[in-house]
C-alpha cells in the first residue's frame, strides 16, 4: 500500500529506483537504460495477466457452478461480476493504471465508484470510521471476518469491505487532500490493524495456493511445538479450533488424504496432482509467473501465492501486539520477557538500518515495521527475530496492508524457509553445503578455479540466500524471483537463480587472478544484473533438474554434518553462557537478596531457551514453589492454562533429556573409541620396538658386509700386485732368454768361423806339408843335402803341430761342453792329420 | 569495486585500490595479501569502520549486513611494503555466530569490534576473543576495536578495560571512530606492521 506513495515520491530523487530503494550511484546510468525495458515489460506483463484473469473468471464461474451446486449464490455473484466487468469493457482506455483496476474490480462497489464517486467516498469515509471504532479494545466486529465466519452467501457484502485496500489508491489519484487526511486519521489511530482480502479475480488463484498452505498446516499441528514458548502454544491449541474452520472453507475439495504424518515430498507431489486437475491453468500461469507479475497486483497476487487467507486466524495478530502491553504489566513468564526484550532491542537497532532514506519508511512506516517484526517474533519464537526479516517484512509492507504483510511473513518464514532463520541456522548452513555439491557438479571447471584461489562458494552464496538477493542483486531482479519464490512455494528458486548468476558470470569469475579480486568482482556483478528477464528465465529454464525432491535428497546428506557442528558449538556455548549466568546471579543476589525467588523463575526461563543440562536441577528446585503457585491460582481456566504451559515445560525437559542421553551416548563411545585407541597405540609402540631392533640388526649387516667387502678389496690388490710381479718376472725370462738365444746365436757363428779358420788351418798345413813333402824330395834328390834338408823337414811340422796345439787348447778353455765334440773333432782331424801326417812320413 | 574510489582528502600514502601491486597474484615479501575478519556485536560499527577505511565515507544509518559482506583496500607502510586487505565484514547479531567460521577460518587478521557505551557489546567482544582463541588460525593477529570514541560522555566501558584486556590476551587495541575517522587507518596500519612478514603460501 505504501507503495503507490512511493512511487510519486520517488520520481524527484534521482539516486532512487522506482521501488524507492536507493541505487549505488556507479548503477544509475546502467539501471536509466532499464528503466524504460522496465517498463515496456510491465506493459505486456499487465496485458497478459488481465487476459488471463479474464479467462479464468469465466472458466472459474463455469467450474464452480458445476462442480459446488450448493453455492449457488456465489456462482450467481460470479456471473454478475462478469457482467459487469463487460459492462466496463469500455472503460479501458482511460489510463492503463485505473484501467486494470477497473478490469478487475466488481460489483457493488465498482458500480458505485462509476455511478458516484462522491458517494463512494462516503462510504468508504464510513468504513473507515467503523474499522476504527471495531479496533477498540472490544474489536468484535472485524470487517473482513464475515467470509470465513458466516456463509458463502455474504460474499457480496465482503467484496465491498475488502476493497477498502484500494480506495486508498484510487482516491489518491482524484484527490489527494482528502487522501492524505485520511491516512492521517489512518496512522493517528495507531493501533488500527489493517486487513484486506484480496480482489475477486484473484481468487480463483488464492484457492489453488491455499490447498497447499492446508497440508503443511496440518503437518504443523501435529507436530506440535516443542520449541514454541509456553504461551503461545495454549494460544495455539485455542485459535486450533478455529483455524481448521477456516481451512475447511477455504479448501476446494478434500480429497486428499486427511491422515497427516505425510513427508513434505508425498505433499507437493500430491498437490501437483491436484493442481492439475483443479486447476488446468496452471502451466499457463508458471508461464506468466515467470514473466512477472504486474506492479499494481503484486501485493495481491503474493499474498494468494503464499495463501495468507488460509492462513489467516482471525485475531490473531491483534493478539500479539497486545501482549506487548501484557508482558509490560506482568513480570511472570519471566523467561518470555527475558527473551522478547533482547528481541526488542536487535529490532529497534535494526530499525533505521532497513531500507535507510526509503521515502515509504517515515516514521509510521516504522511503526508498522516493529509492530509487525515484534508479531513475529511472538508468533514464533523458535525464530523470533533474525536480521534480514526486517528486510522481508519491510519490502512487504510496501506492497500489503500489515497484517497481511504479517500472515505473508509468517508464510515464508515458517513455511518455505522453516529452521532458516531459527537459533542454530541449521537449514541454512544444510543448503550451503547442497549449493556447494550443485556447483561441483554444475560448474566443476569454476569451483576448481575458486578452489585455487582460496574462495569458497558459500562465503557468496551465504548472503544470497539467507537475504533471499534482497540488496544482493537489482530491486527489478529480486522481486522477479520473488515472485517465482512465493509462487513456487520452497527454495527451488533460491539454487536457481544462485546457479543463473554463478552461470551468467562464471566465464569472468574464471579470470580473476586472487581471492579478493574475485570475490570483489562476483559481488559488484550481480549487483548489476539489471536484466531481470535473462536472470529470471536463465535460473527457471536452464536448472530444470534442480528440484525440490533433489534438493531434499541432498539435504538428508548433508544434514547430519551441520547439526554435528552445531551441537559441537552448542556445547561449548553452554559452557560459556552458564558460566556468565552464575556470575550475573551472584551479582543480583549480593546487590538483592530479596529478587533470590524471582531468579529462579528466569532461570527456568532462560533454560527452556539455551537448553542448559542443568535445567533439570532447576525445574527440581522451582516445582515445588510452582505447585503452590498451582493452588493458589484463582480458577479452572488458569489452572488448565498453567498445567498447558508446565506440559510444554516437561516436554521440553523430555526433549532435553533425550539429548543429554545421546550426548552421554556418544561420550560413552568416545570413551570406548578411546580405550581401543590404547591398545592400538600400545601395539604400535610394540611393533614399532620390534621394527627398530630390525633396523638396528639390518645395519650391523651392513657393517659386516661393508667390513667383508674392505678385505676382499684388499685381497684382490694383493693379487693384482702378484699377478704384476709374475708379468714382470715373465718379461725378465724372455729377455734372458733372448740374450740366450742371441748368444747361442754368436756362439755359432764363432764356431763357424773357427771351423773355417780350422779348415784354413788344415789347407795351410797341408799346403805346407805338400811344400815341405817338395822340397824333402828336392833334397833326396840333391842327396847330400837331403839329410840337412830331412832334419830341418823334421822341425818344421813339429813346431806347426805345437801352433796348432795352442790354439786348440785356447778354444777349450773358452767353451765347455761342445769342446769334447770340436777337441773329438779336432783330434779325428788331429788324427786324420797324424795318420796323413804319419801315412806322408811312411812313404 | 571495494576498492575503486580514492578521495582527494586521504592519506598520500594510501595506494588507490585497483593499481594492487600483486594484480598478478603472486604475493611476495614486500607485496602481503591479507584476509582480515572483522566479529563483534550488532550495531557496532562494524560496517562503518570497513567503509570509512576502504571508502572514505560515513553513513549514519548504513544497512544491516545479512551473512558477510566482502571489500578489500591496499595501503603502503612506510617499510614501503604494500598490504592488500581482504575483509570479510560479518554480521552481528548472536545466532549468525553459526556462520562465522566459515569467515573467520584461514583469517591472518581478526578486527573484534565492540562500543564504547555498551557494557554488553564488550562482553560479546571477550565471547569472540574466545572463540578465536579456541578455533582461529595459531597465529591469528587480533585486535580489539573500542569503537564510536567520539560518544565519550557515553562512555561505559572505560579505556583502561579495553587495554587490559587486550593486553591479558596479547591482542594489540585501539579506539577509533567511524564518524570521525580518528584512528581508523593507523588501526589497519598498526595491523599492518604487525604481520609476520613471510607470507603464508
Amino acid at each position: 500500500m505504501l507503495l503507490s506513495l512511493v512511487s510519486r515520491r520517488s520520481l524527484e530523487v534521482d539516486t532512487r529506483d522506482s521501488y524507492g530503494f536507493a541505487l549505488r550511484p556507479q548503477h544509475v546510468q546502467r539501471y536509466r537504460e532499464y528503466a524504460r525495458i522496465y517498463k515496456e515489460e510491465e506493459e505486456e506483463r499487465s496485458e497478459k495477466w488481465r487476459i488471463f484473469l479474464e479467462n479464468q473468471k469465466e472458466s472459474n464461474q463455469f467450474c464452480s457452478s458445476e462442480e459446488e451446486p450448493r453455492q449457488i449464490l456465489q456462482a450467481a455473484e460470479l456471473r454478475e461480476e462478469t457482467i459487469s466487468v463487460r459492462g466496463q469493457e469500455g472503460d479501458y482506455s482511460s489510463g492503463r493504471r485505473s484501467n486494470f483496476h477497473g478490469s478487475e474490480e466488481c460489483d457493488h462497489y465498482k458500480e458505485a465508484q462509476l455511478a458516484d464517486a462522491p458517494e463512494k467516498e462516503v462510504q468508504y469515509l464510513e468504513e473507515q470510521q467503523k474499522e476504527q471504532s471495531s479496533a477498540e479494545p472490544g474489536k468484535e466486529v472485524q470487517l473482513s471476518k464475515e467470509p470465513e465466519k458466516e456463509d458463502q452467501n455474504s460474499k457480496e457484502l465482503e467484496q465491498v469491505v475488502h476493497h477498502l485496500g484500494e480506495p486508498e489508491k484510487e482516491v489518491q489519484l482524484s484527490k489527494e487532500p482528502k487522501e492524505d487526511k485520511l491516512l492521517l486519521k489512518q496512522s493517528k489511530a495507531g493501533k488500527v490493524q489493517t486487513w484486506y482480502g484480496i480482489r475477486q479475480s484473484l481468487r480463483a488463484l488464492e484457492k489453488m495456493m491455499s490447498s497447499r498452505v492446508k497440508h503443511t498446516k496440518n503437518m504443523k499441528d501435529n507436530q506440535i511445538t516443542a520449541s514454541r514458548d509456553h504461551i503461545l502454544s495454549t494460544k495455539d491449541a485455542k485459535l486450533g479450533g478455529q483455524a481448521k474452520d477456516v481451512e475447511e472453507d477455504v479448501c476446494v475439495k478434500d480429497t486428499f488424504d486427511e491422515k497427516v504424518k505425510k513427508t513434505t515430498e508425498e505433499n507437493t507431489a500430491d498437490n501437483e496432482n491436484s493442481l492439475e486437475l483443479f486447476f488446468p491453468w496452471k502451466e499457463e500461469l508458471v508461464f506468466l509467473v515467470h514473466g512477472g507479475v504486474p506492479k499494481d497486483l503484486r501485493g495481491e497476487v503474493w499474498q494468494a501465492f503464499v495463501g495468507v487467507k488460509a492462513r489467516r486466524v482471525e485475531r490473531y495478530y491483534e493478539e500479539l501486539l497486545a501482549e506487548e502491553t501484557d508482558a509490560d504489566e506482568s513480570e511472570d513468564h519471566g523467561n518470555s520477557t527475558d527473551v522478547a526484550r533482547k528481541w526488542k532491542r536487535q529490532i529497534e537497532k535494526d530499525l533505521p538500518r532497513t531500507f535507510p532514506g526509503h521515502p515509504a519508511l517515515d516514521e509510521h512506516g516504522r511503526d508498522s515495521l516493529r509492530r509487525l517484526l515484534l508479531a513475529y517474533a511472538r508468533h514464533n519464537p523458535s525464530v523470533g527475530y533474525c536480521q534480514a526479516m526486517n528486510f522481508f517484512a519491510g519490502l512487504l509492507l510496501l506492497l500489503m496492508p500489515e497484517e497481511n504483510a504479517f500472515w505473508t511473513l509468517v508464510g515464508i518464514i515458517d513455511d518455505y524457509f522453516d529452521g532458516y532463520y531459527t537459533e542454530e541456522m541449521i537449514e541454512s548452513q544444510v543448503d550451503q553445503l547442497v549449493f556447494e555439491e550443485l556447483m561441483r557438479e554444475r560448474f566443476p571447471k569454476l569451483v576448481n578455479h575458486l578452489d585455487y584461489l582460496g574462495v569458497q562458494v558459500a562465503w557468496i552464496s551465504g548472503p544470497w540466500f539467507l537475504s533471499i538477493f534482497v540488496n544482493m542483486i537489482p530491486w527489478e531482479s529480486v522481486i522477479r524471483v520473488w515472485d517465482v519464490l512465493l509462487f513456487e512455494g520452497n527454495r527451488v528458486m533460491l539454487f536457481r537463480t544462485a546457479l543463473a548468476l554463478m552461470e551468467i558470470y562464471g566465464p569472468a569469475l574464471l579470470t580473476t587472478k586472487d581471492a579478493g579480486d574475485a570475490i570483489t568482482l562476483l559481488q559488484s556483478l550481480a549487483g548489476s544484473t539489471f536484466d531481470s528477464s535473462q536472470l529470471v528465465f536463465t535460473a527457471c529454464m536452464g536448472f530444470l533438474a534442480v528440484n525440490e525432491a533433489k534438493l531434499q535428497e541432498l539435504r538428508e546428506k548433508h544434514r547430519p554434518a551441520v547439526l554435528l557442528l552445531v551441537e559441537e558449538r552448542s556445547k561449548e556455548n553452554r559452557v560459556w553462557k552458564d558460566s556468565k549466568g552464575l556470575a550475573s546471579k551472584l551479582y543480583s543476589f549480593k546487590h538483592d537478596p530479596g529478587s533470590i525467588t524471582e531468579e529462579k523463575n528466569n532461570g527456568e526461563g532462560g533454560n527452556s531457551d539455551f537448553e542448559s543440562p542443568s535445567s533439570n536441577l532447576d525445574a527440581l528446585l522451582g516445582s515445588p514453589n510452582v505447585e503452590t503457585e498451582a493452588d493458589l491460582l484463582p480458577n479452572l481456566q488458569d489452572q488448565v492454562v498453567w498445567m498447558k504451559v508446565e506440559l510444554c515445560r516437561l516436554l521440553e525437559e523430555k526433549r532435553q533429556a533425550i539429548l543429554r542421553s545421546e550426548e552421554l551416548e556418544t561420550a560413552l563411545m568416545e570413551m570406548v573409541q578411546e580405550d581401543n585407541r590404547r591398545q592400538l597405540s600400545a601395539k604400535i609402540e610394540q611393533l614399532e620396538q620390534e621394527v627398530a631392533d630390525l633396523q638396528q640388526a639390518l645395519s650391523d649387516k651392513k657393517e659386516q658386509e661393508a667390513a667383508m667387502l674392505q678385505v676382499l678389496m684388499r685381497v684382490e690388490q694383493e693379487q693384482r700386485i702378484t699377478e704384476e710381479a709374475r708379468e714382470t718376472a715373465e718379461q725378465d725370462a724372455a729377455a734372458q732368454r733372448y740374450a740366450v738365444t742371441i748368444l747361442q746365436e754368436k756362439y755359432d757363428k764363432a764356431m763357424a768361423s773357427l771351423s773355417q779358420m780350422e779348415q784354413r788351418v788344415v789347407m795351410a798345413e797341408s799346403m805346407l806339408e805338400a811344400t815341405i813333402n817338395y822340397e824333402s824330395g828336392q833334397a833326396k834328390a840333391h842327396s847330400p843335402r837331403s839329410g840337412h834338408n830331412q832334419s830341418s823337414a823334421e822341425e818344421t811340422p813339429g813346431r806347426s803341430m805345437s801352433l796348432l796345439k795352442f790354439g786348440l787348447g785356447w778354444r777349450e778353455k773358452v767353451k765347455g761342453k761342445p769342446n769334447h765334440e770340436s777337441a773329438h773333432s779336432i783330434s779325428s782331424n788331429e788324427g786324420k792329420d797324424c795318420s796323413t801326417w804319419q801315412k806322408e812320413s811312411k812313404d | 569495486m571495494g576498492c575503486s574510489s580514492s578521495l582527494p582528502d586521504r592519506s598520500s600514502r594510501r595506494l588507490s585500490g585497483l593499481g594492487n601491486p600483486e594484480s598478478n597474484g603472486v604475493p611476495d615479501a614486500k607485496n602481503l595479501r591479507v584476509k582480515l575478519v572483522l566479529l563483534g556485536d550488532s550495531g557496532v560499527g562494524k560496517s562503518c569502520i570497513v567503509l570509512r577505511f576502504v571508502r572514505g565515507q560515513f553513513d549514519p544509518t548504513s544497512k544491516v549486513t545479512i551473512g558477510a559482506s566482502f571489500l578489500s583496500q591496499t595501503i603502503a607502510l612506510q617499510d614501503s611494503t604494500t598490504v592488500k586487505f581482504e575483509i570479510w565484514d560479518t554480521a552481528g547479531q548472536e545466532r549468525y555466530a553459526a556462520l562465522a567460521p566459515l569467515y573467520y577460518r584461514g583469517a591472518a587478521v581478526a578486527v573484534i569490534v565492540y562500543d564504547i557505551t555498551s557494557p554488553e557489546s564488550f562482553n560479546k567482544a571477550q565471547y569472540w576473543v574466545k572463540e578465536l582463541q579456541k578455533h582461529g588460525s595459531p597465529d591469528i593477529v587480533l585486535a580489539l576495536v573500542g569503537n564510536k570514541a567520539d560518544l565519550h560522555e557515553n562512555r561505559e566501558v572505560p579505556v583502561q578495560d579495553g587495554m587490559d584486556y587486550a593486553e591479558k590476551n596479547g591482542m594489540f587495541f585501539i579506539e577509533t571512530s567511524a564518524k570521525t575517522a580518528d584512528n581508523i587507518n593507523q588501526l589497519f596500519e598498526e595491523i599492518g606492521k604487525r604481520l609476520p612478514r613471510t607470507p603464508p603460501s
